[in-house]
């Protein structure tokens, strides 16, 4: 803590003596304006979503004079199955990746944050190297792995790695998020007489809520996105994720369906953003307001 | 105290850590050793790879101009994207941190380019964005201004990937606005009592406890550029085009491996990789003592 | 340290013993594994995939139904993705021996498996009469041949590459369409002659020195030979660059669209800059004619799009068909079921009407005559079909794509003529480096 140099004295700081209101709308303003030129392809994708299929592709702008819920109709029942299988098999996937990884993460990243234990530095020198290989060349030797413990067509090759911590990004971030809370607060607990998993669990998780709302929500992100996993690991039409059906709308050999890729596409965002929103007022705000003691 | 205590912390830590000590032998350390052996092989997937000492190390950096071409617009990319990232994420962080209304509104508008993923609608959008007849030359062309098509020369394409990486900040974004949440509030109370100014308290009280996490989103900003593979392969459809401009490491290490069927060289060109990430990190590391401060020293 | 190196060694060492070691795939090629003549019991579960999307995985999906319905004790799973990513998990489960008894490939990989020794020979399967070929031309089935003569796919469907013309442009610009048995020189002639009477924003053509397809018909026209026996470069640097500088006269005067603009075509039947109007004429795969004319329906003016043969030469025509079919790989364990259903899927009328050659022409020549005879055929699909059947009589040559064609040639070709439009190399050198790569690359 000493290193803050909060206690230091400015000089003479009463500098805030600019009108609020002022600040505050050129504030909004700018935001707007980033907003407007950030977000004109994802209101593109949402209103070409909405155009007819021989209008998807042939306009930059906005509008239309023929709306159509078309798309959504023909896309939703599209593929072997339809998308109402495909989301709950995503969700299911989804769910049990986020658990997985909150619960396998946070483990290891209080061992490695707060616990002294031998061969440390090498055990995180090893979970920092497993961030550095492309993915493309483990490929190969994973599908191996998982096809000799017959976890094809199931959904255990997108689920287990979860719950063994396999992705270091999560647990490294945990421990620099961990790292920031000072350690008077496990001394403190020591004092009252709790032990490590106490402590991990009534005075570390919970002021880490932030970094478990990240990590839930990447997770997220990560899992409903997949597409290679589930492309090389589920065979079977109804084991599909949407990210499987939204490529079914793709063929470069034969015809594709933009239209109903786009309103497929929309249909994929909303859960993240639910979940953003959702996760957002709860993981993100709530410490704030508590704040730490 | 500490050495009574360190023999069953330590039996403690590796309870906390047999997750991930379980997930590391059983899935990671085989697959990552096995790709490190096929980096010494001729290997085309269809048949056994066949052990050929260093030739394919050899291959990349004496016989293969396409290979030192990638590495080149890697570089490139890695020295503009990442700080153009982790500078514009910080600013839109503070903006979006607190005291302003609509926030959470705010927050997850901005987020969503990132939520979109590498979808196809990103590869159509880009090239209608910044096509010969896209938005931008649109825009442009009301100033009196004509040019070419962005994504299609090999001057510029790079560019537009750097803007579509920057397109989706949400991720470093969020882990910053995660730690300015964790700033305690008492902490600025305290600077401000003191009479210091929001500037003066962002550096000398907001920045020294974010620095775990700038530290954080450096190193995987860096690592993740050097393995930048989604946009460029999105926006030239794998090609890496026009003309090699955006034939980044990975994707060229993937046009080997999966389309010319040499994993063995795509092996090697994924350990190089490695070594030069690994030093990085390790300097990176180095040099955090000096600018990290983390909440649990002493 | 040490010791944990040593710890890796032996996990390394561990996975060998497992048979992790990818032990070679084609090991049991050859062997006498019953049912390799595709005689047995048609019964069990058999693994399918195919690449596309939704519509024609519907397609597919009717005629596995009709498999089914007439053996019963039959399943079948489906798998299917996008063109790349199909071939990318398809490699992967090569690697581990777990390739679908039924799996779809084209004549332009063909041999990278065949080389590899995947894939069972068809040819005991014939000669049994699981699997029959009399209504198939034999051109057509020759493209399912790898190097040692033997039949290694099927052909179900034959596609074949076209002239794109854009009626509507072309009247525009007072000049009709190519005439009957145009050659290369009346082709660049009459889209030099479309120069400046074309709407704004409108090009007569791409600069199309980079598309692969349209080089092979330029050689097969001109009677030259694409690939020697052992796999390399069969034509000259000299034709590589005539045909090279062709195109870049069309482009230097003005003619045809620049590189940057032609870098920025999307990819597809559906939006590509034929389909949007934007160009007068290109080369196009036959059946993106009715995809193609749906976008351009869509564009103010209602442009009409047609399909000519490729141009002519000394040798004949330039058309060559490229054709799609399913294979057996080694590792199949239900052999006798897998060749029904390819018979089945390529000779079944009732299977060919319902899935309306979605992926190329029906190559059984019966299946392709009912559905051109379908009174519900759109007149679009029947100009496609039609134009197959003309360009099969003709006996079009095979094409032996040697190993690491797509990978190698199609991407290098591409690339070497990027170069040149893009100003960084000049068409000698170019070619130069082309055949060098390209040599490097293919065969062997």
């Amino acid at each position: 803590m000493t290193t803050v140099s909060v206690g230091a004295r400015p000089f003479f700081g009463r500098r805030a003596t600019r009108n609020p209101l002022v600040i505050g709308l050129l504030r909004h303003a700018l935001l707007i304006g980033v907003l407007i030129v950030m977000l004109y392809p994802v209101v593109w994708m949402v209103a070409a979503s909405f155009r007819p299929s021989a209008e998807v592709m042939n306009s930059l702008g906005l509008f239309s004079k023929n709306y159509t819920l078309d798309n959504y109709k023909h896309g939703w029942s599209a593929g072997q199955l339809n998308f109402s299988r495909y989301f709950l098999n995503s969700i299911a996937i989804t769910a049990l990746s986020i658990v997985g990884n909150l619960v396998s993460c946070s483990l290891t990243a209080y061992a490695f944050a707060r616990l002294e234990f031998p061969f440390k530095r090498i055990l995180f020198g090893v979970l920092l190297a497993t961030m550095l290989l492309p993915y493309h060349v483990t490929l190969v030797p994973q599908y191996i792995l998982f096809n000799e413990l017959a976890w094809m067509n199931t959904y255990l090759p997108l689920v287990v790695p979860k719950w063994l911590g396999v992705e270091a990004f999560f647990v490294f971030l945990m421990v620099q998020f961990i790292r920031t809370l000072p350690r008077e607060l496990d001394d403190a607990a020591r004092i009252d007489g709790c032990g490590h998993w106490r402590t991990f669990s009534r005075i570390i998780m919970p002021l880490a809520l932030p970094a478990l709302g990240t990590t839930a929500l990447f997770t997220f992100i990560a899992s409903w996105n997949d597409f290679l996993g589930p492309l090389l690991y589920l065979n079977r039409p109804e084991q599909w994720t949407v990210s499987l059906g939204l490529n079914s709308f793709l063929d470069v050999t034969g015809e594709s369906a933009y239209g109903s890729l786009f309103a497929m596409s929309t249909l994929a965002l909303a859960p993240i953003v639910g979940f953003f929103l959702g996760a957002q007022k709860l993981l993100i705000e709530g410490v704030a307001t508590t704040g730490l003691k | 105290m500490k050495n009574t205590r360190t023999g069953r912390e330590g039996l403690t830590a590796y309870l906390f850590l047999s997750p991930w000590l379980l997930g590391i032998v059983l899935l990671t350390i085989g697959p990552m050793l096995y790709s490190a052996y096929l980096a010494f092989t001729s290997y085309d997937l269809l048949s056994a790879p066949r052990w050929i000492g260093l030739d394919n190390f050899r291959r990349m950096f004496t016989a293969d101009p396409r290979y030192l071409s990638s590495v080149k617009v890697t570089l490139l990319y890695v020295g503009v994207s990442v700080p153009l990232l982790l500078v514009v994420s910080m600013i839109l962080a503070l903006l979006l941190n607190k005291g302003i209304k609509f926030l959470s509104g705010y927050r997850a508008l901005f987020y969503l380019p990132s939520l979109m993923g590498a979808s196809v609608a990103i590869a159509v959008l880009w090239r209608q964005i910044f096509g010969s007849t896209g938005l931008v030359n649109q825009v442009l062309a009301l100033f009196g201004i004509t040019h070419g098509s962005w994504v299609g020369s090999p001057g510029t394409a790079l560019w537009t990937i750097v803007t579509l990486n920057l397109w989706a900040f949400g991720a470093t974004m969020i882990i910053f606005l995660a730690g300015l949440r964790q700033v305690p509030a008492e902490l600025h109370e305290a600077a401000a009592v003191d009479g210091a100014g929001p500037i003066r308290r962002f550096f000398s009280v907001t920045l020294p406890l974010m620095t775990p996490l700038i530290f954080f989103n450096l190193l995987l900003d860096t690592i993740h550029a050097f393995q930048a593979f989604t946009g460029a392969f999105v926006v030239s459809r794998g090609s890496g085009g026009p003309a090699d401009s955006t034939l980044f490491y990975t994707l060229y290490l993937y046009q080997q491996g999966f389309a010319e069927l040499k994993m063995g060289y795509a092996s090697a060109m994924a350990w190089a990789l490695v070594v030069v990430l690994g030093l990085f990190t390790g300097f990176l590391f180095l040099t955090a003592k000096r600018w990290v401060y983390y909440g649990d020293e002493r | 340290m040490k010791r944990t190196r040593t710890a890796a060694l032996a996990t390394a060492a561990l996975l060998v013993v497992a048979g992790c070691n990818g032990t070679s795939v084609g090991d049991t090629a050859g062997g006498d594994t019953p049912g390799q003549d595709g005689k047995g019991d048609i019964t069990g579960s058999l693994q399918l995939t195919f690449w596309g999307g939704a519509n024609r995985a519907a397609k597919t999906n009717a005629v596995a139904d009709m498999f089914i319905k007439a053996h019963a004790g039959v399943t079948i799973d489906r798998q299917n993705a996008d063109f790349g990513n199909y071939f990318n998990k398809l490699n992967i489960q090569a690697s581990s021996k777990t390739l679908p008894c039924v799996m779809q490939l084209q004549g332009r990989q063909l041999n990278d498996y065949t080389k590899r020794k995947v894939l069972l020979p068809l040819d005991p399967m014939i000669e049994s009469g699981a699997i029959k070929v009399d209504d198939i031309p034999k051109e057509v089935v020759d493209t399912g041949r790898g190097p040692d003569g033997k039949l290694y796919f099927l052909p179900y469907g034959a596609a074949y590459d076209a002239v794109g013309v854009n009626e509507t442009l072309a009247q525009q610009a007072g000049i009709g369409l190519p005439p009957d048995g145009y050659d290369w020189k009346k082709y660049t002639d009459w889209i030099a002659s479309a120069k400046g009477k074309l709407p704004g924003g409108v090009f007569t053509s791409g600069s199309r020195g980079g598309v692969p397809n349209y080089f092979i018909a330029y050689q097969l026209a001109n009677g030259k030979q694409l690939f020697t026996d052992d796999g390399k470069l069969g034509f000259t640097k000299e034709s590589l660059v005539e045909y090279w500088e062709m195109w870049e006269k069309l482009r230097k005067d003005g003619v045809t669209m620049g590189a940057d603009a032609q870098a920025d075509e999307p990819e597809g039947a559906e939006q590509n800059f034929i389909a949007q109007g934007r160009v007068m004429t290109d080369s196009m795969p036959g059946n993106a004619l009715t995809p193609a004319s749906a976008t351009l329906a869509g564009k103010a003016g209602g442009q009409k799009l047609t399909t000519l043969p490729m141009p002519s030469g000394p040798s004949g025509s330039g058309n060559a068909i490229f054709t799609s079919g399913f294979a057996i790989p080694t590792n199949c364990d239900n052999v006798p079921t897998a060749a029904a259903f390819i018979d089945f899927f390529t000779n079944d009328l009732e299977a060919g009407k319902s899935f309306k050659s979605d992926n190329g022409a029906a190559t059984n020549q019966k299946v392709l005559q009912a559905q051109i005879d379908d009174p519900a055929l759109t007149a679009l699909k029947k100009h496609e079909l039609e134009l197959y059947a003309e360009i099969v009589a003709k006996k079009p040559p095979t094409i032996l794509y040697p190993p690491g064609y797509q990978a190698t040639f199609e991407s290098a070709y591409t690339r070497a003529y990027e170069e040149i439009a893009f100003g960084k190399k000049t068409v000698q050198q170019a070619a130069d480096s082309f055949f060098t790569e390209a040599n490097a690359g293919l065969g062997g």
